[in-house]
Parts: C-alpha cells; structure tokens; sequence
C-alpha cells in the first residue's frame, strides 16, 4: 500500500520529458559526429583543391620517396634585406645569387617524355596492321 | 567597311577556334590498333607500375624543385629589392622580375597540380577492361606534364632575367656613385 503511494507521488513530481528529451544524450553524440563529418569533409575539400594533396609525401604511394624530400633548406641563405648597399653587400648577393640560380637551374625538372607510348610500351607494334 | 572588318575578324576567330577544338579532338583520340589495345591489356600491370613510379618521382621532384625556386623569390630576389628600397635607390626593373618571376611560380604551382590530378585518374582506369580510356587519359597527363616542363624552362629563364636586371642595376649604381665622387 505504501509502496503504491510512493509510486504515485513520485510520477506526480517527475516532469513529463518529451520523446526528444528523453533521447538528448543520444541526439548530443549524433550532432558531434554530424558536425565531425562536416568539418572533415571541408578540410578534406580544402586538402585537394589548395594543392596541398600534391605536395604531401606521407600519403600511401610516396613511401619510396619520402625520404629524399629535402626537409631543411638551411644551406640556403637568407640574404639581410637591410643596412647600406655597398660594393661588399653587392658581392655578397651576387655570390649568393650565382650560387643557388645554379643549383636551381642545374636540373631540368619535368623533361624528357616518359609518358609517350614509345616509352611505356605501349605504342603499336612495327608490323600491325590497322583496326577493323 | 567596318563591319566586313568586323564580320572577318570574327570569322576568323570561329575559324581558328573549331581548328583549334578539332585538332586537340584529333590528338586526343588518335586511331588506335587491335595491336596496340592488346599491347595495352597484356602489360598493363607493368605500365600502370611503371606510372605509379613516375607519379612518386615527379611528387619528390616538384617538392624539391618548388621549395628551391620559392627560396630563390623570398630569400633572395625580394630580400635583395627591400634593400635597394629601403636605400632609396630604384629597384622598378628588379621589381618587376620578381613579379613576373612570383606569377610564374604560380602558373607552375597550378600547372602540376593539373598534371598530376591527371596522372591520378589514369592510374584510377583498369587499363585491362578500358584500353582505349587508359590510353587516352595517359596522352593527356603527357601534354600537362610537357606544360610543367615548359613552366620550369620559363623560372629558369627569369632567374636569368633577374641576374641581367641586377648586372645593370649594379653597373648604373656604380656610375652615379662614380659620377657623384
């Protein structure tokens, strides 16, 4: 009889929670994951359109070439953009000018044709005919 | 008068732009044989192996290359403008080199970025069930991959320009300096 009264008295005191309310934690995880997916796929769109998708070795393919990517261009001096320009300042540049315009263009990067046919073997072979 | 002048211009632009669309058209989808389509599908894992290499090497090659030719902009040429600046001597011409140098770079940038999304979607085809696609999309990512290298031949070509407008910038420095003794 008691037991029966205390029920009563307790569903008169709890507020009646609506079918979202009752749900929240659930609904809480859906909006974070929600708005997880959201923000990943705009950095991923912003990854490849930037170009930086390009630039980024770690990516699976790469793994040979890793490791030849120069991660530290410390040999390359910055040349001090103040004080007077004298003829020591000018022959300071000019040396460091000559030297890394050499290094820059001592390879001929992207040259040659590894994508012709010929190359990949893949060009028609010398005594094919036509294709009906 | 001026609107025959009109008319023929504008016949000639349409005229030159179908030849134009015609001939990349002709390029891109040239006569393949039985021969070749076979050559395609039996050493297709080979070329696709030989492709992916070229894809890594040329990723090593533009990091570097990139990095090395954005040094040459902003640890050298415009260091270099700043102090002729800042000593208030004319550095118009030196100037405009590394402007034009910075807008190659850029074109550069964009320019294997294209290629290599190129190369990608035809490493993507199964060159065994589409021959005919892979081998088109391969003389494409060629003639973008040319374009780079005509991009790279152009920094080059700048990097001297800027050599030449610091050789004269330093000859007229050293006559007005002589000049005013």
């Amino acid at each position: 009889m008691d037991e029966n009264i205390k029920t009563e008295v307790l569903e008169a005191v709890q507020p009646v929670l609506s079918f979202w309310a009752q749900r929240r934690y659930l609904l809480l995880i859906a909006i974070s994951v929600a708005i997880a997916m959201f923000l990943v796929s705009v950095s991923m769109a912003l990854y490849n359109s930037s170009g930086a998708a390009q630039l980024d070795l770690s990516r699976p393919g790469y793994s040979a070439v890793t490791s030849q990517a120069i991660k530290n261009d410390s040999n390359f001096a910055n040349y001090p953009d103040t004080g007077t320009l004298d003829k020591a300042s000018i022959d300071e540049f000019r040396a460091l000018y000559d030297a890394q315009a050499a290094k820059a263009k001592a390879v001929d990067a992207f040259s040659g044709d590894p994508l012709s046919p010929t190359a990949l073997e893949i060009s028609a072979p010398a005594t094919a005919g036509p294709a009906h | 008068m001026t609107k025959a002048k009109a008319v023929v211009i504008i016949l000639g632009a349409i005229i030159l732009g179908c030849t134009a669309t015609i001939s990349v058209a002709l390029a891109q989808s040239a006569p393949m044989t039985d021969a070749q389509i076979t050559q395609i599908k039996t050493s297709c894992l080979s070329v696709k192996d030989t492709l992916a290499q070229l894809h890594a090497n040329d990723a090593l090659l533009r990091v570097n290359r990139g990095q090395m030719y954005e040094s040459m902009a902003t640890k050298l040429m415009t260091r270099f403008n700043n102090r002729v600046d800042s000593n208030h001597l004319n550095s118009k011409y030196l100037v405009a080199v590394t402007q034009d140098y910075r807008a190659a770079l850029t074109i550069f940038r964009t320019d294997y970025q294209i290629y290599e999304e190129s190369l990608s979607s035809a490493l993507k085809i199964d060159c065994t069930k589409e021959p005919v696609s892979f081998y088109d999309a391969v003389a494409d990512a060629r003639t973008k991959r040319a374009q780079v290298h005509s991009d790279v031949i152009k920094l080059h070509q700048y990097i001297d320009q800027y050599k030449t407008a610091f050789d004269e910038f330093v000859t007229g420095l050293m006559n007005f300096t002589g000049s005013g003794n």
